[in-house]
């Protein structure tokens, strides 16, 4: 996904004068088709997120359409307040880029880690915040956000050369990524960001449905028709799942009535951080959350027996 | 051109007013700003005023947010607050509230969040400059608000992008919140350092008139280096039992001290 970013920067540059992208000393390469073709619009504001994130509110007050890029746990965790007072408050038409969400930073620790920047943002009035699984979601979803008249923000996990979708998107709601329309009694897989790639692979395994969901605000709701009826949920993401997409979607079930005969199993980061160094598998790992674990989770989900119906 | 200050007493009677109608707090901060804000709105900076969204103004960023009530006299004065907004000051449902904040026609930033409004003024300053408008941004701080790390963050930027068209005022009135500014966490020396940070620096007495303007109108020196005025100032300065006397951050007006405030400004 990440390599879908450098070509639609270059692409904003063109079309748009207004458009230009600050970094907080981050990015290396990611910018360089950007730095040779529009060197004016890439600013480098030092290590300095903070004041980052005031002068691209004070660039788009005067007209400009600023993109901020960070690593999500500086960029919106980081500066959380200045989202809130400097881009939220005013609405302004901010597009942030959160890379290396989750624990893609395995070997760095806690401090690059971020497992909280949907929860905390999802009590944000204005924010339209985006969690793509591939370079279609991604691009769908930097279009929608540069039509906004609104601060959005990009969630960019884990990056794979391969895409899970076959082609462009029309829109950023929800998407069946693996289809399988007689077995929803089963149960569903929903997921969201780096996790619809394993999330696909066990759905396909199993012969169950996956759905993918890139926008998490404004509420998917049209998640709720795509679940009609379905009584077993697995939510998976790479958050914690306490304000992430399995607690958006109990609050959806819950605000559309549909109560008590769903289950809704939490699949995210547990409520703790990585305790050792390794790769990402291996901090996923430590959350029950490599590849082996989920495809275990879901297989012991998948043949646990219903809970017995009122 | 506007070339006469506002009435600093006229700005005053209009501070008290509000404060003691909504019983709000934060009088002495807004009451060393009051010469400060009379040259900007009266003399230097160039604005419409018939028209606080004008799209040629300059930008005017008030930072130390908790000041506001200075900023709403000069609104006062130029009619884009009325009476019933003084007398109604922070009653139920009425639209201006006890910082600044960006949604008020004049108000460019919300303020209230310390170590803010530098920044976004920082921002516009260098949208400004890319557009190569000849519109300037003035932004005021406060001393006690400088111990914000996002403050210096936003100074290295001014100074390193040669912002020449950013000005950034510091009402130093010596005080914050619970306490003096050297006592609570040593300042100075204050010019010194923005000297450091690159910036063309001046002091002056920030409640002498012609000292003000003098400083607010010099100090362009063509080479793209952002302007610090350090302005001396004394929190609720006008008001004598106010003078000095930090208590007026938090104190509120009865109508003893409000008619007491009120006849030292006739």
């Amino acid at each position: 996904m990440r390599h879908a970013l450098s070509p639609l920067l270059l692409e904003a540059a063109e079309q748009d004068e207004r458009f230009l992208v600050l970094s907080g000393d981050h990015g290396y390469e990611l910018f360089d088709g950007l730095r040779t073709h529009y060197p004016e619009r890439f600013v480098n504001v030092g290590v300095a997120e903070q004041s980052m994130v005031g002068i691209a509110a004070g660039l788009c007050r005067v007209g400009f359409r600023p993109c901020i890029y960070g690593l999500a746990a500086f960029v919106p965790m980081r500066v959380l307040e200045q989202v809130k007072i400097d881009l939220c408050h005013g609405s302004l038409p901010v597009i942030m880029l959160g890379d290396g969400a989750g624990l893609v930073y395995s070997v760095l620790g806690a401090s690059h880690q971020c497992g909280e920047d949907i929860a905390c943002l999802r009590s944000l009035p204005n924010i339209a915040i985006y969690s793509p699984c591939d370079a279609y979601e991604f691009r769908a979803c930097w279009n929608e956000a540069r039509q906004a008249s609104h601060p959005s923000y990009l969630r960019i996990g884990k990056a794979h050369p391969e895409e899970i979708h076959s082609g462009p998107l029309l829109d950023t709601g929800p998407v069946v990524v693996c289809e399988a329309a007689d077995a929803r009694a089963r149960g569903v897989v929903v997921a969201t960001g780096a996790m619809v790639r394993i999330g696909v692979q066990c759905a396909r395994e199993h012969g169950i449905c996956c759905i993918s969901v890139p926008r998490l605000k404004p509420a998917p709701i049209e998640l709720l028709g795509l679940l009609s009826g379905v009584q077993r949920i697995a939510v998976l993401e790479e958050h914690v799942s306490s304000g992430g997409l399995w607690s958006l979607l109990l609050e959806m079930l819950q605000s559309a009535g549909v109560t008590g005969h769903v289950s809704v199993e939490p699949i995210g980061l547990r409520d703790a951080f990585t305790q050792t160094a390794g790769d990402h598998q291996h901090a996923l790992s430590e959350h029950g959350l490599d590849n082996g674990q989920i495809a275990d989770r879901l297989n012991r989900w998948l043949n646990a027996r219903p809970a017995r119906m009122p | 051109m506007h070339i006469a200050p506002f009435d600093p007493r006229a700005l005053r009677r209009h501070i008290v007013r509000m404060a003691y109608a909504g019983r709000s707090a934060h009088l002495g901060c807004a009451l060393s700003l009051v010469e400060i804000l009379a040259v900007l709105f009266g003399a230097v900076m160039r604005y419409d005023r018939s028209d606080p969204l004008s799209p040629k103004r300059d930008l005017l960023v008030l930072s130390k947010g908790h000041g506001v009530m200075a900023l709403y006299a000069c609104f006062r004065e130029l009619g884009w607050v009325v009476d019933e907004d003084v007398l109604n000051y922070l009653a139920n449902g009425t639209r201006l509230r006890g910082v600044s904040e960006a949604d008020i026609p004049g108000c460019e930033v919300s303020g209230g969040s310390l170590g803010h409004g530098l920044p976004v003024a920082v921002g516009m300053a260098f949208g400004l400059l890319r557009q190569q408008s000849e519109r300037r941004v003035w932004c005021i701080v406060g001393d006690g608000e400088m111990n914000e790390g996002s403050i210096w963050e936003a100074m290295l930027f001014a100074s390193h992008q040669r912002l020449g068209n950013l000005t950034v005022i510091v009402d130093a009135n010596g005080f914050q919140a619970m306490g003096n500014t050297e006592e609570v966490l040593r300042l100075e020396p204050l010019a010194a350092k923005f000297a450091a940070f690159g910036f063309a620096t001046v002091e002056c007495d920030g409640h002498d008139i012609p000292a003000i303007t003098a400083a607010l109108h010099g100090g362009e020196d063509g080479q793209g280096r952002p302007r610090a005025i350090i302005a001396r100032t004394v929190k609720g300065r006008g008001i004598s039992f106010m003078a000095a006397d930090n208590r007026w951050h938090y104190t509120r007006l009865t109508a003893e001290t409000l008619a007491a405030a009120l006849e030292e400004l006739h």
